[in-house]
């Protein structure tokens, strides 16, 4: 099965959504990470929700947005995939400093904002969308998890909507958890050739040994990539913006990994339902 | 999912009522309940589904940075009904590339935080120790890193965590690999053990019984919390050359897109969840024999699965809660679901509702009290979690 890459969203310091992205990873702006920092937004939630509403699933929010902007899709009826390789450790960090401070008492909002699902839970609440959706992490390889779950998830009628997301630990925990700046990326996948220029993904999981990343040239973007589980998407974001056919592998601890052909199809060339 | 359904090669589960499936047999026969009491730091009186001996449980040395509870949990199970050689012989048949890890969790090993930040060294320093094993316990991945190592397969590797909802959808995962052609062979599971994250955020949201859980019971008043751990080895009815015993034959899952914690009224949500797999199944409403509910044992969930389950057509349908035995285990209570309806339908009874003294007079469900004789061969398994997440499994015994 063919599957289309229809839209995408970003959201990390210097890349403030996928056009101001796109300019940068195909090289016709530098990078600067104190350029274009933008707060994301949790649109669709009420005044309510919204107050309650942490920061990272705020991340998750902003960027699975724009990629169906981007996509021209409709919410309801897209599964979601949220992959986070720590979930939200500012939420951790004030659970078990309650839990250590006698007298002892959870915030209730605080509890049910610290399970791996509340950016999923959100997504759900903003967008009214009773589609599927599933919260996973494979720790440092928690973006090529989620990609791999999104893939076996599209079907025929059935997009997907990948977000990833990680965010800093807070002091106490920086010492056991390096993640650098915070970073979200959705890909809006789907069966369906779209108009235009489809960016086709062709994939298979297997060996490969030994492993070598993608690495970006700009240093400080390579560092981004290095520094947070979901930038690890950086290299595929790249070949999106610069249109540049690429494999890609996101190789795991254990000799096994992720294949990835980016290929870019042009209007008319190749349309399966119209294939003889 | 692959016509026909999964062939489930091998299962286990350690849980309040012991360790192995013998003794999950033994417990949900004898009607009994395994909680035991508990007191909060504030005096509350709760009750809790403990795992008896996991502080002598010691990991392997190469492992020993995973050492926390719930990680000792999940040794202790794949060590019981030969799981973890069963996966051996499949790893040897099928290739250890071929064969995944999804498993279900909500907190994973964050007790071992807790408890770090409880130590002097943390008031001192004010952050974790550089040498914490932050990665090996507490990280939500912990325990399918840890699987996988101890098993020694390695195919893909993740940890599905969307709360209560988490075991079950591990299976849904699990069987989208093998139908993707990824791999030949998926160990699924759910492992979940206590910690105080858990029963103070639960009674912080006021959802802890004060005495005994009484799902689905006009008198119930909350949720006791359990551990457990679980795994089943699942492969195409294909590769494992059995035409009988238990096979997955459909997954749904859905969300609410209502409320983080509280279940759409009108559980839209839970019927989506059902539908999908009822359909999936190809199973009437009336040809199910039996439903493991999620009958958590609070007023509002137990309300919006009654709902659901009529609005379904599955109101005749006998159904039981095993919360009020062993607990809510949480992110394993899918594989729990999955495991003590396989020993139900493997030997030939459908259980019943622990503590539960009458079914509350508003519901239609067909709640059976206690344990009776009787053959299933179809049964749904209901798990509904934070978040608005919900996952149905539909499962076939094959005599």
């Amino acid at each position: 099965m063919n599957i289309y890459v229809a839209g995408w969203g970003v959201l990390a310091p210097g890349l403030p959504d996928a056009a101001a992205a796109r300019a940068i990873l195909a090289g016709e702006q530098a990078y600067r990470a104190t350029d274009g920092v933008r707060t994301p937004l949790a649109e669709g939630l009420s005044a309510n929700e919204a107050r309650r509403c942490p920061l990272s699933a705020r991340y998750a929010l902003d960027v699975g947005r724009q990629a169906l902007r981007a996509a021209g899709w409709d919410p309801a009826g897209v599964a979601t995939v949220l992959s986070s390789a720590s979930g939200d450790l500012e939420i951790a960090d004030k659970n078990c400093r309650a839990l250590a401070q006698p007298p002892i008492a959870l915030s209730p909002i605080l509890f049910h904002n610290s399970v791996h699902n509340a950016a999923g839970g959100y997504w759900g609440i903003a967008t009214g969308s009773r589609a599927p959706t599933t919260s996973l992490s494979a720790y440092d390889d928690s973006f090529a998890a989620g990609l791999l779950e999104a893939l076996t998830t599209v079907a025929p009628d059935q997009p997907c909507l990948l977000i990833a997301y990680d965010l800093p630990p807070p002091a106490a925990l920086a010492p056991v958890r390096k993640i650098i700046a915070p970073f979200a990326v959705a890909l809006a996948l789907t069966a369906d050739r779209p108009s235009g220029v489809g960016a086709r993904l062709s994939w298979r999981w297997g060996r490969c040994n030994p492993v070598t990343d993608a690495r970006l040239g700009e240093s400080a973007l390579e560092e981004l990539r290095v520094g947070n589980p979901a930038a690890r998407s950086l290299p595929l974001l790249r070949a999106l913006s610069a249109r540049q056919p690429e494999a890609f592998l996101w190789g795991d601890a254990d000799g096994g990994g992720l294949h990835v052909a980016l290929t870019f199809e042009e209007r008319g060339s190749t349309d399966p339902h119209h294939a003889p | 999912m692959i016509k026909g359904g999964l062939a489930i090669t091998r299962y286990t589960l350690t849980s309040a009522f012991g360790r192995g499936l013998a003794a999950q047999r033994a417990g949900l026969m004898s009607g009994r309940s395994m909680l035991t009491a508990h007191n909060l730091a504030d005096e509350t009186a709760c009750m809790i589904g403990r795992v008896a001996g996991l502080e002598e449980v010691v990991l392997p040395a190469a492992l020993a940075r995973y050492d926390c509870r719930n990680n000792r949990l999940a040794r202790l199970a794949l060590d019981t009904d030969g799981f973890a050689q069963a996966v051996g012989a499949a790893v040897r048949s099928l290739g250890a590339e071929r064969v995944g890890v999804v498993i279900g969790t909500s907190t994973s090993g964050i007790a071992a935080t807790e408890a770090a930040y409880r130590a002097p060294a943390f008031k001192e320093r004010g952050a974790l120790a550089g040498d914490f094993p932050y990665r090996e316990t507490h990280n939500v991945f912990s325990c399918g890193d840890f699987v996988r190592r101890y098993l020694c397969v390695k195919g893909p590797a993740l940890v599905v965590s969307t709360a209560c909802s988490s075991g079950a959808k591990a299976f849904a995962a699990g069987a989208r690999l093998i139908a993707s052609g990824v791999c030949r062979a998926v160990v699924v599971g759910g492992v979940d053990s206590l910690c105080d994250t858990t029963l103070y955020g639960f009674h912080a949201l006021n959802l802890l019984s004060r005495a005994n859980p009484r799902p689905f019971d006009a008198d119930r008043d909350g949720i006791a919390i359990g551990e457990a751990a679980g795994f089943a080895l699942m492969m195409s009815a294909e590769d494992s050359g059995e035409s009988r015993g238990l096979r997955l034959v459909a997954t749904g899952d859905s969300a609410d897109a209502y409320h983080m914690t509280a279940p759409h009224p009108e559980a839209h949500g839970a019927c989506a969840a059902i539908e999908a797999t009822l359909k999936g199944a190809g199973f009437a409403p009336e040809a199910v024999d039996y439903i493991h509910l999620h009958g958590t044992g609070t007023v509002h969930n137990d309300a919006a699965e009654d709902m659901a389950l009529a609005r379904m057509g599955l109101a005749a349908v006998p159904a039981s809660s095993t919360k009020g035995a062993i607990g809510h285990t949480l992110g394993a209570a899918g594989m729990c679901g999955v495991a003590l309806t396989a020993e139900a339908m493997a030997a030939g009874f459908l259980p019943g509702t622990v503590a539960t003294r009458a079914l509350d007079p508003r519901f239609r469900s067909h709640l059976l009290l206690s344990a009776e004789p009787g053959p299933i061969r179809r049964a749904l398994v209901n798990t509904f979690g934070f978040g608005g997440s919900n996952c149905c499994l539909a499962l076939e015994w094959r005599p």
